[in-house]
């Protein structure tokens, strides 16, 4: 999946990094060859330092809770709950980092739900370890990668979404943030938030 | 399309199907029901004639008896005669066409039935029977169809998982350690250590490959015409080939193992079009076929066509299409692969019959 569309998220300031130069890491991903392959990739950049490198989403929500984390380097396939599952949860923190969901696979449907799940990149793991430390410092910076979709298939995907999921879909992809989503459509923020889950739960469709 | 023809023979055969019997009834070893019990009722009532005669005008015997006399005896004996076949053929007719119809009965449709079947006489509870056994022998097939397909997307789920848990993962993992390699390597190394990065980067594209099309991801969600659709579309993003479809609107329900053969087949056409075809193009299409009047009588019709360089004459039937037909038949579908009529490039059917389908 071609990710095109470059936009700043202004949500996320520059100041959040405060003092700190370097980008803080988290790496969640249920693949410990994998876990080792992203541990030595980050190890020799020397903007960036890796938090912790953990199995499943709950560990990762932990951490991201503890300390501090700039980007989240989120594999989708996690042994339980999965990526955009954390991704939505680490975007209700106080202080949320920004998203990188990094999975096998990322075709249309997946890349329709991390929109839904508000992730900030997708990059796929057949990319260069230079591709992925360049998407890193992107994200780091507030810059978001939203996911081209095709046509036809965004029609598909529309689908499985009734009306005003599909009005939030559209406001989503367009990159419009949640606040101006809601206040554009006339929903309270617990309205939008559980018609999130829903069309998360819709996009994604069984595990697998 | 000689080699499609004996294939199709080897699937009937291997199944143990057989079509309509096609030579006559071999000639019988036994002298036939009716026959046999119409000759002894005949020996009966000549013996019977004859004692009552010899009983009656005991005195007559030696005499020369009338020849007016004769004929009537004569001629009541036959009466009786023809009148026990008569009689007989109505109670053995039954029975008879049992036979013909369990020998002409079709294995691979098995909607027929004996008609008229009552429980009347011993012949009708024999036909009302044979309806039962067909009707069980109909549904014991049909779960043996959804056992086996379900038992091989099983297999080929838990085989797209291994290969995207284990070798896809692995391969990932080498890829960011060969960066790491690349980002210390020095002159020719460094060249040398990108050939082996374009190299894992091909085998993973492949696994993922081999993977998608393990798996019809979301066809149990999706549908068949929403699946269908993802899938023309994964065709022209991934492999260049642009797939155009139509896909008609309110078809009916369709069993879960009609759904999946169709989306097997199309995707197993789509693939040949990407890999034989030369092909840039193809069409995809899905609906009902011919009458809109006789609703019952409908086929739903898949079809997938290029526009390429067609069958080769003799072509022998590889894997695919081989899994193609076989599926097609679990499911008492028809398979046509031909070279297109009206330009170049090949079509395949896969023809459906609805009214099997919603009898079920």
């Amino acid at each position: 999946m071609s990710s095109v569309a470059s936009k700043p998220a202004p949500r996320r300031t520059e100041a959040r990094a405060g003092s700190r130069d370097r980008t803080r890491v988290l790496v969640v991903d249920d693949h410990p060859a994998v876990r080792a392959g992203l541990r030595g990739l980050l190890a020799d950049e020397a903007d960036f330092e890796l938090v912790a490198a953990v199995a499943t989403a709950e560990a990762g929500l932990e951490v991201a809770e503890r300390d501090s984390i700039d980007v989240a380097v989120v594999d989708y396939q996690l042994g339980g709950r999965n990526g955009l599952w954390l991704s939505r949860k680490l975007k209700r923190l106080p202080q949320p980092p920004a998203v990188l969901i990094y999975s096998a696979y990322t075709d249309g449907l997946l890349a329709a739900a991390t929109v839904v799940a508000e992730s900030d990149a997708l990059v796929s793991k057949g990319r260069l370890g230079a591709d992925l430390c360049d998407a890193v410092r992107s994200v780091a910076s507030g810059r978001r990668q939203l996911p081209q979709l095709p046509p036809r298939l965004g029609e598909s995907v529309r689908c499985r979404l009734d009306h005003e999921q599909q009005a939030i879909f559209g406001l989503l992809l367009a990159g419009i943030e949640l606040e101006e989503v809601a206040a554009t459509l006339g929903l309270t923020m617990a309205r939008l938030e559980s018609q999130l889950w829903a069309m998360l739960r819709g996009l994604e469709g069984p595990p697998g | 399309m000689t080699a499609v023809a004996n294939r199709d023979a080897q699937i009937a055969e291997a199944r143990g199907h057989r079509r309509r019997h096609p030579k006559a009834a071999t000639p019988r070893g036994y002298v036939p029901l009716l026959q046999r019990v119409a000759g002894i009722n005949a020996a009966l009532v000549v013996v019977a004639v004859v004692v009552t005669i010899l009983v009656l005008t005991p005195a007559k015997v030696s005499a020369l008896a009338l020849d007016e006399e004769v004929a009537v005896v004569l001629g009541a004996v036959a009466v009786v005669v023809l009148a026990n076949v008569y009689l007989l053929r109505r109670v053995v007719g039954p029975v008879q066409s049992l036979t013909r119809f369990a020998r002409e009965v079709d294995l691979d449709n098995l909607q027929d039935r004996v008609p008229e079947a009552r429980p009347t006489s011993e012949a009708g509870e024999l036909a009302l029977t044979f309806n039962e056994m067909l009707s069980r022998l109909d549904s014991e097939r049909r779960d043996s169809t959804a056992r086996v397909l379900r038992a091989q997307e099983d297999e080929r789920l838990r085989i797209a998982q291994e290969l995207h848990d284990q070798v896809g993962q692995d391969l990932t993992a080498v890829l960011l350690g060969l960066s790491r390699v690349s980002s210390q390597a020095q002159g020719g190394m460094r060249d040398d250590v990108r050939a082996v990065q374009d190299t894992v980067r091909n085998s993973l594209e492949e696994v993922r490959r081999i993977a998608l099309e393990l798996r019809p991801e979301a066809l149990d969600d999706l549908g068949l015409a929403d699946s269908l659709a993802v899938l023309a579309e994964r065709f022209s993003q991934q492999l260049g080939l642009e797939v155009s479809y139509r896909i008609e609107p309110d078809l009916p329900v369709l069993p879960p193992e009609t759904e999946l053969v169709a989306y097997r087949v199309a995707q197993e056409a789509l693939t040949n079009v990407a890999r034989h075809s030369a092909s840039t193009r193809a069409s995809l299409t899905l609906g009902r076929d011919g009458g809109t009047q006789d609703r019952d009588r409908d086929n739903l019709v898949l079809t997938v066509r290029d526009y390429g360089l067609g069958m080769p004459r003799h072509n022998i039937a590889g894997a695919g299409i081989r899994g193609m037909r076989e599926r097609a038949a679990l499911i008492g579908a028809e398979l046509e692969i031909t070279n297109s009529v009206s330009g170049p490039g090949c079509e395949v059917y896969l023809t459906v019959p609805l009214e099997a389908e919603e009898r079920g």
